[in-house]
């Protein structure tokens, strides 16, 4: 007898998201079919909003796109003002944009493996790598004044000034941060149940990835060698040495591998932006009124690649500004990989993209579900569905979770 | 009846279970509302446990400025809850709509939806400040549930 | 000096009879060329196709008044980044889909759908994006016209 298919929504709310978005799941058995994305809940408006308000309203509303790289979206945009503007950022300014951006990359990347862990079961990887990332939080709060939302940016460059004092703090938590992702690296590549429950999950050829206009760690663990850093840089870029994290599985597993190797990059970053920070100014002064003009600005944030189009009409407010966040272009790329999956698989997949919904902004409304089961499930229902069917398979978090606790006890 | 209401109030205060739910947030407020749960603030050692459903929820806990998609939805999950329910907005967004106020599509903080029992203001609230906030509403209603005391008939 | 990017600009002006100030390297690895919409196909294919633009970074689109605007903007593997500029009326806003070569456009070309009324021919048939599904018809927040709608309450309190 043919199995009948049946749609599953999720959405909007997710705990583990943490932010409304809808997915439409058509399922045969227990394999996905098809899936359409709809988006739209986080739609603020800021584009519009951007029109009405001056050049430094329009940072601080820009940099909250999105508050988990908010600095990308703000130096995404000033990037071009400054450009239309013809003003210089002097290199002690771009240097310290460059330093948060990689501090932002660390907290980034850690929450990263804390909600994938917790997608799958493995909650202590939430737990340390959210301990960890503390530190890095630490000092984004030492250096910018606030954990999240770092307000450092102005127009022709940065607000505060890196102090001497603050130096040693940085180099010493960059250094405890290496040490313990050195330890994730060390648990991704040698642990079985890690590498077996992550490997041939949401599959994604290079091609593929090309086609659909994948971004960010996500294409690079497709192969796809892109890294706006090195390609179109910005920035102190242009002044540092770093690798392009590329990987070949084309799965999930390889998306931890890329951000993983991410993270060692941009401590290795840090320490450099530190060793050569040039003495001089962190800004030049800004005019009120940006000549008009036009410029398209983009950067690599920690989810891929973040592009920032502003057009200005000579008033002090700008004419249209568009955003267009990694996500955007990531989420079209989601629904091909989760067709031919399994419905354990939805939450990883999904969380592998690093969405940010919010940059995104977008929700979906539920479509009427049709004939066959009307089943609602919710993201929680979801996650633990995914964890007990892997566990039918053998692979079970649990062992690791109790060593790794043991393991935590000792430190 | 009396009794039983309060020992129901005396498990919610001692263990309240939290829905956190996001209006169109930015995010922000969301990562620091999960720090808070995690070891360095560890919201958990007062009992208070995040859930995933409305059903069993005593706490709603929201971020993010109303959208207009996201409001009929933020007012089934509030009916969805069980009595007594409280709401906390967290951050500046959900107290007022913050730096969306005025944006088409965005509605405005969370009281011009449902009724708000605390707000956490920041953008975005740390989450010393959001574990700050759900003790105080939680002391607050541990006092209001505790009978009045008579006051001395000597004024002494 | 800008080799690569000059070359580019001429390739264009030769093959599309371009005028040449309708092409502009602005700096290193930023080209901005304003095309007539008749022609966007045939250009925007050559420069995918033959000039090696295969990355499709977005589409903005603009209210310039009598028209509205779009701008392509493309990049090469390399970094250049080549950006097209096409307007067309405002009272038959028609632009063809290019979301068969590049899919990830599907996203894009629904916002300039919702956001400013352009039709884009040849869309497949989907969900709309990111405006919600009850919001009125003939309303698009990005035209500089648009001044707002009544948020819901407003509207109950003034059913």
């Amino acid at each position: 007898m043919p199995e009948r298919e049946f749609k599953i929504p999720i959405g909007p709310q997710h705990p583990a998201l943490k932010e409304p978005e809808s997915f439409l799941l058509t399922l045969r058995g227990e394999k996905i079919t098809e899936m359409t994305v709809r988006l739209g809940y986080n739609h603020r408006g800021i584009e519009k909003a951007c029109e009405a308000r001056t050049y430094i309203q329009d940072m601080y509303l820009v940099e909250r796109v999105c508050g988990i790289c908010s600095h990308s979206h703000s130096t995404c945009f000033i990037q071009a003002v400054e450009e239309i503007a013809g003003l210089q950022v002097p290199k002690r300014g771009l240097y310290i944009r460059t330093l948060i951006a990689e501090l932002e990359r660390i907290h980034s990347h850690l929450l990263w493996l804390g909600v994938a862990g917790h997608e799958i079961g493995f909650d202590t990887l939430l737990m340390y790598t959210w301990r960890d990332r503390e530190i890095v939080m630490d000092i984004l709060a030492l250096v910018t004044g606030n954990r999240v939302n770092y307000g450092m940016n102005t127009i022709g460059g940065v607000r505060r000034d890196v102090t001497t004092d603050q130096i040693p703090k940085i180099l010493e938590a960059i250094d405890k941060l290496e040490e313990r992702t050195k330890y994730y690296i060390q648990v991704g590549t040698e642990e079985i149940t890690l590498r077996e429950r992550l490997s041939g999950v949401g599959k994604l050829s290079k091609e593929d990835a090309i086609r659909l206009g994948a971004v960010g760690p996500t294409a690079r663990a497709s192969g796809v060698n892109r890294d706006v850093r090195r390609d179109d840089p910005y920035g102190a870029y242009g002044e540092l040495t770093f690798d392009v994290i590329i990987d070949n599985h084309s799965d999930v597993y390889g998306r931890t591998l890329v951000r993983l190797g991410e993270l060692m990059q941009s401590y290795k970053l840090v320490r450099q932006i530190i060793r050569q920070l040039p003495e001089g100014p962190i800004s030049v002064k800004a005019p009120r009124r940006i000549p008009a003009g036009q410029a398209v600005s983009r950067y690599e944030a920690p989810r891929g690649e973040d592009v920032h189009f502003v057009k200005s009409n000579g008033s002090d407010k700008p004419e249209r500004v568009k955003v267009r966040a990694p996500t955007l272009a990531n989420v079209q790329v989601v629904a091909h990989m989760l067709k031919d999956g399994y419905l354990a698989d939805t939450p990883i997949v999904i969380a592998a993209i690093d969405p940010c919904f919010s940059c995104t902004d977008r929700a979906i409304s539920r479509t009427d579900i049709e004939s066959g089961r009307t089943d609602r499930m919710d993201w929680p229902e979801l996650r633990t569905y995914g964890i007990n069917w892997y566990r039918k398979q053998g692979i079970d978090f649990s062992e690791l979770n109790k060593k790794m606790r043991v393991l935590r006890e000792s430190n | 009846m009396d009794l039983v209401k309060k020992i129901v109030t005396w498990a919610r205060i001692k263990s309240p279970w939290i829905i956190h739910f996001n209006t169109g947030a930015c995010n922000a407020c969301d990562i620091e509302i999960i720090a808070a749960l995690t070891p360095r603030y560890d919201i958990e050692r007062f009992g208070v446990i995040l859930k995933g459903t409305p059903r069993h929820a005593d706490v709603l806990v929201c971020s993010g400025p109303v959208t207009r998609q996201i409001k009929d939805r933020l007012i089934r999950i509030y009916e969805q809850m069980p009595e007594p329910k409280f709401v906390v907005a967290v951050g500046t967004c959900a107290c007022s709509g913050g730096v969306f106020n005025g944006c088409y599509n965005v509605e405005g903080g969370i009281d011009e939806v449902i009724p708000v029992s605390a707000y956490i203001p920041g953008c975005p609230a740390s989450p010393k400040a959001i574990i700050d906030g759900v003790v105080k509403l939680l002391a607050s209603v541990d006092a209001a549930s505790k009978p009045k005391e008579e006051p001395a008939v000597n004024g002494t | 000096m800008l080799v690569e990017e000059e070359k580019i600009r001429q390739q264009l002006i030769e093959r599309f009879g371009l005028p040449a100030e309708k092409v502009n390297v602005q700096r290193e690895r930023r080209i901005w060329a304003d095309i007539p919409a008749a022609n966007f196909m045939e250009i925007f294919d050559y420069a995918v196709d033959k000039l090696g633009f295969v990355i499709l970074g977005t589409i903005t689109g603009l209210d310039e008044g009598s028209t509205l605007g779009a701008i392509y903007h493309l990049a090469r593997e390399s970094g250049i980044m080549l950006n097209l500029h096409i307007s067309v009326p405002k009272e038959k806003p028609v632009i063809k889909t290019i979301s068969a070569r590049f899919p990830a456009a599907d996203a894009y070309e629904r916002e300039l759908v919702d956001l400013l009324g352009m039709q884009v021919e040849g869309l497949p048939a989907g969900n709309r994006y990111p405006l919600p599904d009850d919001w009125p018809a003939g309303q698009y927040p990005l035209r500089k016209d648009w001044t707002g709608i009544a948020s819901k309450k407003k509207e109950a309190e003034n059913a």
